[in-house]
């Protein structure tokens, strides 16, 4: 057993830091006032390489592998949720499909211009009745010819409203289902026939795009199906898997980062006749923070190390989702509590924070659907079979 | 023991819910995005007596019990927070204060104003280095013959901006001292509004006294009476802000419970998941626990019995219930939790204010705690332990 | 045309923390980063081998215990980078390392320009500069915001007084820069992965050379002890003065008349 990073890994962090620290926290307020989405950021990202973290190198990739990736979404995380939210739905569910079961020419096609940062994914899953029931999708595509044609629409699609490559499931075959019948599309956003109907107004990560988008005979070439067609839902998953784990190391860069801010805060201010780091209850909140913020790093960098070991570790990856998010929620909820007043102004970032913070337990799989996944391969191991 | 709402209260209570439900509930989205309290929705609220809760007729108030004052925060809470919370510092702090420090000549002037919305009271006790530490007080009270000399800076001052009349508190010769002190006094001055994480349409703003003065019979109650004065509006706003949760409690479990009808996952809707059924058995079963709290302490108000334990033991627990429960309905609701185009991102934000205002969670913690113990002859203070 | 850059390193201050009331200062984190004014001494060179070609080759301030540095250096665009190897030495020693890079310096030869810092933040070296170009017999320019190179020669700004004034130098030359002019150009993440991991085009880019074939063994005898240490007599503490604001007005200024030179 080895805990420590290596040499290129701790480089990657100090440089990201540096990055973060720099051009990503001096506007981050900004961002959440003025419902911004950090493009210029990303643009920025992409130039030095951060974009293709994970992606092998001879597609414009680093080749940092996943701990690398999530030392980039923890050190955003810290600074900026919008920002790793961009990047999370970017590299991790949108360009990994293409990563993961593109061809060679699908790679140099569409990869490498998303690993420079040069364009923008999005991952096209949750519609209006299927969000946590991947299954239930309904976007419909049909061969014709040498192409496909899709009809449908997706909702809540982070980086929806700018992306320029949509990876998408839709079904074409309805007898078969998920296992089968649903096919996994490279789709260019310039394409006829691709709508953004709207935008959503959402509590937090209000500098990100979660847009609804409406696809009217749109034709995709067949040389765009991602995999082979009907096994769009297993190239999915592996992508949520991946995003799964990276989740939860923005979750531990944001609970980090509140837990400095609230040893400052409790260090400087003083409350009957002493520093509130005198007072047992808020020494608890800060234990607590600490203990778990700890108990989620040595999970997180152990599930990018599974992945760079070519080790399975999907229910791993749900573990660090769910678990994840509910440390940061509980580690907003103490710093507020800390901060008192100045927790709930929008003065302050802490309740920037709070608002960002509660996202993580719902999309990219509901922690629900996460304890489902966990107990079913329990359940499994001792022949019980799990129908959510 | 009776746990029945009497007929009067029962009235009361749909008179509420039918106000919130018509003249409130269909315009909470909007005023929280726009963070303004509309001036017709207060005078309405005015006209239909709400302002006046529990004043006495004879100064043109409604005389509701406490139960009743319950009940019509719990209601106005359920379609919009900021409303409930504006009416109970306008009532439970302010008017309250007059009602039981004035003189007569005090109560005439002010409480049949106040009862009427033409004024609405404001509560100035936390300043920058004082939020739970009354003895840390820094504004200033300089008696300079029949007029009061007021200094200093108050922060979150509820209602601020709309309020006809400040209850300030200030540090005189003989100790904490409570004035009156009418909005257009010269030297006072609403300064910047928090902007806040919810409760975003109620107003906390800074106020500057800059030798602002005022006769000495604008001094509610005797010199050096202000600490009394101001823990009995604390506590008296604590059983509010818990009726608060209570309304963001229980409309949150409405809320969330609907939608577990409609949404269909995995073929069924989830109401028919046992998780979602968890979240729900136990979010109605706090709110309950919570209901029959709040009404109690109400109750004892009523009775005329010391209720600062309880007051503190209701809102440490009421803000602690509104967070629980609005958290796992918006869990329910998922992503549509999130979204501000429905009530239940507003209804989260403002339930998590409530364990910050009116004394965070820690300082009730302490007050229960240094009572119980007391009767163990421990005695325990806040400083330095 | 080669540009050789002069880096040295020092702690992050971020994970520093001084608590004043204990008169200490604590390392939480021993995390170093590049001195600043030598980085932005690294970005004038990147820019002038974009504008004009060159090839940039880094060196180290001081001895140092790891080539971290130069892995850095390397990562954000030097084309080469030399990690000299020598034992290290109590004090900082700008004379001894003068020594040192002089020697690597003929060594490496064709040398048109050397840039680095005009003083290192943690420790307040500034002679490093100064030492090369007097040993090299090359014009110098102290404390430049930028420098660029055309027809032979360089140009640099450099803060005089109140103002801004360009200087120009032949080259050779000798330009040390002061911290914060630059707006500083991030690693880029391929060479800085590849150089940490030593794969890739890049590895062979990273030299070792010892400092003894480089000096003969008594020019690297230190320049500098350390004889002990001596502080300023205590400094006289001020009054409170009480009483009115008149009267303490008055007291004030007599305090202050009487400190008044005759």
């Amino acid at each position: 057993m080895d805990f420590t990073f290596s040499p290129e890994h701790q480089a990657l962090r100090r440089m990201i830091r540096e990055f973060a620290e720099t051009e990503i926290a001096p506007i981050a307020a900004e961002l959440d006032r003025e419902h911004k989405v950090p493009l210029e950021i990303m643009r920025k990202l992409g130039e030095i390489g951060l974009l293709g973290v994970c992606f092998p190198q001879e597609y414009g990739g680093m080749g940092a592998g996943e701990t690398g990736y999530c030392i980039l979404m923890e050190e955003l995380g810290r600074v900026c949720a919008n920002t790793a939210v961009n990047v999370g739905a970017h590299i991790g569910i949108g360009a990994m499909c293409i990563h993961l079961d593109g061809t060679p020419e699908q790679k140099r096609k569409y990869l490498t211009p998303l690993a420079r940062g040069e364009k923008i994914a999005a991952f096209g899953l949750t519609e209006s009745n299927a969000g946590s029931d991947a299954a239930n999708v309904r976007t419909r595509a049909v061969r014709e010819g040498d192409s496909w044609i899709l009809d449908g629409g997706k909702v809540y699609i982070t980086n929806g409203g700018y992306a320029d490559i949509i990876t998408v499931m839709a079904v074409t075959d309805p007898a078969l289902g998920a296992r089968g019948g649903i096919t996994a599309f490279v789709v260019e956003t310039d394409s006829p026939g691709f709508k953004v109907a709207r935008e959503e107004d959402k509590m937090g990560i209000r500098g990100s795009s979660t847009a609804e988008l409406v696809f009217e005979e749109l034709r995709v070439p067949h040389e765009n199906v991602l995999g082979k067609v009907g096994e769009g839902f297993v190239t999915f998953m592996k992508s949520l898997d991946m995003g799964r784990l990276t989740l939860g190391a923005a979750c531990l860069g944001g609970a980090q980062q509140l837990l400095e801010q609230s040893v400052y805060w409790a260090k400087t201010r003083r409350q009957f006749g002493e520093e509130l780091a005198h007072k047992q209850a808020v020494q608890w909140m800060i234990a607590n923070m600490a203990t778990e913020i700890e108990a989620l790093r040595s999970l997180v960098y152990r599930v990018a190390w599974l992945v760079d070991t070519g080790q399975p570790f999907t229910q791993l990856a749900a573990m660090c989702k769910l678990y994840g998010s509910e440390v940061l929620s509980r580690a907003v909820d103490m710093a507020i509590q800390i901060h008192g007043g100045l927790g709930l102004s929008r003065d302050f970032p802490i309740e920037r924070a709070f608002r960002d913070a509660r996202i993580n337990e719902i999309f990219e799989g509901t922690n629900e659907v996460q304890r489902i996944v966990i107990a079913s391969n329990i359940f499994r191991e001792f022949g019980v079979r799990i129908r959510p | 023991m009776d746990f029945a709402l009497s007929e009067e209260q029962r009235m009361f209570r749909d008179m509420f819910r039918n106000f919130a439900a018509k003249e409130v509930a269909p315009r909470a989205e909007e005023i929280d995005h726009a963070e303004t309290l509309p001036k017709e929705m207060l005078r309405k609220a005015a006209d239909q007596g709400f302002l006046g809760a529990t004043i006495p007729e004879e100064y043109y108030g409604a005389a509701l019990d406490n139960i009743s004052y319950t009940l019509l925060l719990e209601n106005l809470a359920a379609s919009c927070a900021s409303l409930a919370v504006t009416v109970a510092a306008h009532v439970s702090q302010v008017a309250m204060s007059i009602l039981d420090f004035g003189t007569d000549a005090q109560k005439e002037e002010w409480l049949p104003a106040l009862a009427g919305g033409e004024a609405i009271g404001a509560f100035a006790l936390s300043e920058p280095d004082a939020g739970s530490d009354m003895l840390a007080l820094e504004t200033r009270a300089r008696y300079e013959g029949d007029e009061v000399v007021l200094d200093g800076v108050k922060t979150w001052v509820t209602n601020g901006e709309l309020a006809g009349l400040f209850l300030v508190f200030a540090r005189g010769p003989q100790g904490m001292d409570a004035y009156l002190v009418p909005r257009d006094t010269p030297g006072l001055t609403v300064g910047y509004r928090e902007p806040t994480l919810g409760l975003r349409s109620a107003y906390f703003n800074t106020i500057y006294l800059e030798g602002c003065r005022v006769p000495q019979n604008y001094r509610l109650g005797s010199p050096g009476e202000g600490e009394a004065i101001a823990s009995r509006a604390v506590d008296r706003m604590a059983v509010a802000l818990a009726a608060v949760g209570l309304g963001l409690a229980e409309s949150s479990v409405d809320v969330a419970a609907q939608y577990s009808t409609e949404r269909v996952q995995f073929g069924v809707p989830i109401g028919k998941k046992q998780a979602i059924q968890n979240y729900i058995a136990n979010a109605y079963t706090e709110t309950e626990a919570l209901r029959y709290l709040v009404y109690r302490t109400a109750w004892l108000i009523d009775q005329g019995e010391d209720f600062s334990v309880e007051a503190s033991a209701v809102k440490a627990f009421g803000a602690r219930i509104a967070r629980s429960v609005t958290n796992w309905m918006l869990q329910v609701l998922g992503g549509y939790g999130y979204m501000e185009d429905y009530p239940m991102a507003r209804k989260y934000r403002d339930a998590r204010v409530l364990g910050i205002i009116g004394g965070p969670t820690e300082v009730h913690t302490f007050r229960i705690a240094r009572y119980i113990l007391l009767q163990k002859d421990l005695e325990i203070v806040p400083r330095h332990q | 045309m080669r540009i050789v850059v002069i880096l040295g390193r020092m702690l992050d201050p971020r994970g520093i923390v001084v608590n004043p009331r204990a008169g200490r200062i604590f390392v939480n984190r021993e995390e170093y980063i590049l001195q600043p004014a030598d980085r932005c001494a690294l970005e004038a060179a990147l820019r002038i081998k974009e504008a004009v070609g060159a090839e940039v080759v880094a060196l180290p301030r001081t001895f140092l215990p790891d080539d971290d540095v130069l892995r850095q250096a390397l990562a954000i665009g030097a084309d080469r980078a030399i990690y000299i190897a020598g034992k290290p030495v109590a004090l900082p020693d700008d004379g001894l390392m003068a020594r040192v890079l002089l020697a690597a310096v003929e060594r490496l030869g064709e040398v048109d320009l050397i840039l680095t810092g005009a003083t290192t933040m943690d420790t307040g070296q500034g002679q490093l500069g100064p030492r090369l170009a007097e040993a090299l017999g090359w014009p110098q320019i102290v404390g430049a915001w930028t420098a660029e190179v055309a027809d032979g020669s360089v140009r640099a700004v450099r803060q005089d007084g109140g103002g801004y004034v360009w200087v120009e130098a032949s080259l050779p030359a000798v330009v040390t820069f002061v911290p914060g002019a630059l707006k500083l150009r991030y690693p880029d993440g391929r060479r800085l992965i590849n150089i940490y991991k030593g794969v890739g085009e890049i590895a062979a880019a990273l030299e070792r050379w010892e400092a003894k074939d480089l000096v003969a063994p008594e020019a690297l005898t230190p320049l500098l002890e350390r004889r002990g240490q001596d502080f300023p007599p205590e400094r006289e503490r001020g009054v409170r003065l009480s009483g009115s604001p008149e009267e303490i007005a008055r007291a004030a200024a007599d305090a202050l008349r009487s400190r008044l030179p005759r």
